[in-house]
């Protein structure tokens, strides 16, 4: 059996990305040692330590990156178990959304920038 | 912050154009029709920089490829568009903790985190643990 414990977003600066995905997003620092000129650096949710999402040096991937973010596709979901109050707490924090929260189908969905270079889906199942 | 699709779309333009020409951000600002005020405030939410910064990021990004591979430190000034040798060098070592002579060196060969991790040894990742 395989299983998905560990998925990555690139980031432009790793620095600013760990602060923005534990100070802001509220997700909590697993692993950060040096690899390299750059860090392997791994968060998870809290009471979620079993599933990691690396911040990996977008240095190989600045074009995808650009063009996903301009076409304003989000590069990652994480699933918000309260999307509207989620979307008031991150929103006093300064972040910005370019999709408030928003119905589709059996989900409400919302869209925010990490600051790092991508857009972030949230989304909240509603069935 | 709620930002509309048409202003996002400005904004994105507006990073290309921060970092693909020498105009100002007034300038920028009226080409992508935003007032400056909110093109500053917007912009700074979305991509975590204010325009001078992100310019300024993306001058000293080119410079340390171009120190990669070998420019002179003089040429690569010119390069990224300072006029002055020495604000050049004095902004680099701010954001980058080393002069630029010193930065230059052989880049060493990159994989990628994943890939890097991959070249680590097995116990490494438990020794940190362990180390915690």
């Amino acid at each position: 059996m395989l299983m998905i414990k560990l998925t990555s977003v690139m980031v432009e600066d790793q620095t600013k990305a760990l602060a923005f995905y534990t100070d802001v997003l509220g997700f909590e620092k697993m692993m950060d040692f040096p690899v390299g000129e750059y860090r392997w650096i791994t968060v998870a949710a809290p009471g979620h330590p079993d599933v990691h999402l690396a911040l990996e040096p977008n240095v190989h991937g600045i074009e995808f990156q650009r063009a996903m973010f301009a076409n304003s596709i989000p590069i990652a979901a994480f699933e918000s178990d309260d999307l509207d109050a989620d979307y008031k707490r991150l929103g006093a924090l300064g972040v910005a959304f370019t999709k408030p929260p928003t119905d589709a189908g059996p989900i409400k969905l919302a869209v925010l920038a990490d600051t790092v270079g991508n857009l972030i889906q949230l989304y909240q199942p509603t069935r | 912050m709620l930002i509309a699709p048409a202003t996002f779309d400005r904004l994105v333009r507006a990073r290309e154009l921060l970092t693909t020409t020498d105009e100002h951000v007034a300038a920028i600002a009226r080409t992508v029709r935003l007032s400056q005020f909110h093109m500053i405030r917007a912009f700074t939410a979305l991509f975590g920089a204010t325009p001078h910064e992100l310019r300024t990021r993306a001058r000293l990004d080119r410079a340390k490829q171009l120190l990669h591979a070998g420019t002179a430190v003089t040429d690569v000034c010119m390069e990224v568009g300072f006029s002055s040798l020495g604000s050049f060098s004095a902004l680099f070592t701010r954001w980058e903790g080393a002069s630029p002579r010193t930065f230059q060196r052989p880049a060493p060969e990159n994989h990628g985190c994943l890939g890097m991790l991959a070249h680590l040894p097995a116990t490494a990742i438990l020794e940190k643990r362990a180390a915690r």
